[in-house]
């Protein structure tokens, strides 16, 4: 299939378009992700929504409402998010504890939702995404996410940069470490809603960490990581859905799978400079 | 535990920078810090002692406003007094990828965008901060491949970067050799003679205090002594300070 035919249909033109915005924000946000250690938190929100919409078609059906199970996932999400950084800021539990009892227990409670209402094939879409279903409205809440992401991060990314490495040095210089916290992470839980659909829950967490962690093997400098994590957020998305367009395979995991291979190309270019005496 | 002690000597009528108050300091039952008095003045040099939990680092970070007290008060003379904390070591991931001259830049005390690098903007001022502290040919390193006296230099210029009235350090011979102690005892006595830069710093080592703090603060939970090194250096006070045999010193160099 060539370039233009794949162009020519809206569903393929909608995935590219959708690839070129989540990407980079994810990636982005992958960046502050993967430096706080924070990629099981993102993990754990993305499978959150397994609750979220299992809830939102709860009400739905109970209440004979016809709300988008999406904005149901968003403020469930951002619940449990506020709810998981202030267990972390005002509790003696250790992050992964916070998370793991979070994760499991609120995937558990969605099972549960989804068995009683038995809308097993929910779980399907929310677990594995579908990129072909995006539309055009999607792509206006994509791009309203990407500016929201890039204008909060850039803006204050001199402040994030200087907690993430360093929370004590941050605080003696006046900034508000905890709201940074909360901040970041009603981010991640609105990147995650949003992003949902494109990856699904098992997948999404790709997005994020996995670019940022390659720029990370191959950066000495914030600059490097940055402008790394942006391009290979740009390239993966891209080159998967293109390339499970010619060979018909699904574009989700192809998508996971081309992050990997930067990944694994990051580390093997670490590899060699390593051994060259550069590193 | 003794009383409290009070450190209000004026022999020159210098201003007040900093004031604490009947200052406490709890974490759940135990009490680091209970009833201290202190007054920082302009062009102060002091040195605060002790066993280990003794409160010393707690009372730093309390005058930084790290840690709120639990009971008395930490007083500026003035509104936006600019601090300098140095703290005792930067427990930070070495693989994170941020270059010395980032690092500064993200540590600048004015409001300006940044999206990596070093500022343009403020390159001189971040130049100018490492070369003053004989560092300035670490600018494009990676910060997680500094030694422990260049990571040193390094967080003290980002702390002076700060303009500080007050530089405030924690333990800041704890990571290094006797002669980048030496080095750093050189440097401290200079900013404090060169920018008449009011110094306050924690230490174990009584030798470094003793050849560089004009006035030494003992703590053990409370305000055991304060005075000069040859009033307070003494076995009496070392004795009554660490609860035990007092550790030995010797005033090796002028003090400054």
């Amino acid at each position: 299939m060539s370039l233009a035919e794949i162009w020519s249909y809206d569903f393929l033109r909608y995935a590219i378009l959708s690839s070129c915005i989540l990407g980079p924000t994810c990636a982005l946000l992958g960046v502050f992700v993967t430096l706080r250690g924070m990629a099981f938190f993102s993990d754990a929100l993305a499978h959150s929504a397994v609750t979220g919409v299992a809830l939102g078609f709860l009400v739905n059906e109970k209440r004979g409402l016809a709300l988008d199970p999406m904005l149901v996932v968003l403020v469930f999400s951002v619940a449990l998010a506020t709810l998981m950084a202030w267990l972390f800021q005002r509790t003696n539990l250790s992050p992964d504890t916070v998370i793991a009892f979070s994760f499991t227990g609120s995937v558990a409670f969605g099972v549960v939702v989804i068995a009683w209402l038995e809308k097993y094939r929910l779980l399907d879409g929310i677990l594995f995404g579908s990129i072909y279903s995006n539309g055009p409205s999607d792509l206006v809440k994509q791009g309203v996410l990407a500016v929201v992401v890039g204008v909060f991060l850039i803006g204050q990314m001199r402040r994030y940069t200087l907690a993430t490495l360093s929370p004590e040095l941050a605080h003696s210089r006046g900034i508000r470490t905890a709201w940074l916290n909360y901040g970041f992470a009603l981010l991640i839980a609105a990147t995650v809603v949003v992003a949902l659909k494109m990856l699904g829950a098992l997948l999404l967490s790709a997005l994020i960490v996995i670019p940022a962690a390659g720029a990370k093997l191959v950066s000495r400098s914030f600059r490097g990581m940055l402008v790394f994590a942006l391009l290979a957020g740009l390239a993966a998305p891209l080159a998967g859905v293109l390339v499970s367009c010619q060979i018909n395979v699904p574009t989700g995991p192809t998508v996971v799978l081309a992050n990997v291979a930067i990944l694994v190309g990051c580390y093997l270019f670490r590899a060699i400079r390593a051994a060259s005496g550069r590193a | 535990m003794s009383g409290t002690c009070h450190h209000r000597r004026d022999p020159d009528g210098r201003k007040a920078l900093l004031t604490a108050t009947g200052l406490g300091v709890r974490f759940g039952n135990y009490w680091a810090l209970r009833g201290v008095d202190l007054e920082v003045r302009d062009g102060d040099m002091i040195a605060f002692i002790g066993p280990n939990g003794a409160g010393k680092s707690t009372l730093l970070k309390a005058l930084v406003g790290l840690i709120a007290p639990t009971e008395g008060r930490v007083a500026a003379a003035e509104p936006g007094l600019r601090l300098g904390y140095v703290p005792q070591k930067l427990s930070f991931d070495l693989n994170f990828p941020i270059s010395v001259g980032e690092f500064l830049t993200v540590n600048h005390p004015a409001r300006f965008l940044w999206w990596g690098g070093v500022s343009r903007r403020f390159r001189a001022d971040i130049a100018a901060a490492l070369d003053s502290l004989h560092v300035g040919g670490l600018i494009g390193q990676p910060l997680g491949t500094l030694s422990g006296g260049q990571l040193q230099r390094v967080l003290i210029a980002a702390a002076l970067l700060q303009q500080p009235r007050i530089l405030l350090l924690d333990e800041p011979s704890a990571s290094i050799d006797r002669r980048g102690t030496d080095e750093l005892r050189e440097l401290l006595a200079s900013l404090h003679r060169e920018r008449g830069l009011t110094v306050l710093f924690v230490s174990h080592d009584l030798h470094f205090v003793g050849n560089l703090a004009e006035n030494v603060l003992c703590l053990n939970q409370t305000c055991c002594a304060i005075g000069s090194p040859q009033e307070v250096l003494t076995e009496h006070h070392l004795t009554a300070t660490y609860g035990g045999p007092a550790p030995s010193w010797h005033h090796a160099a002028p003090p400054r």
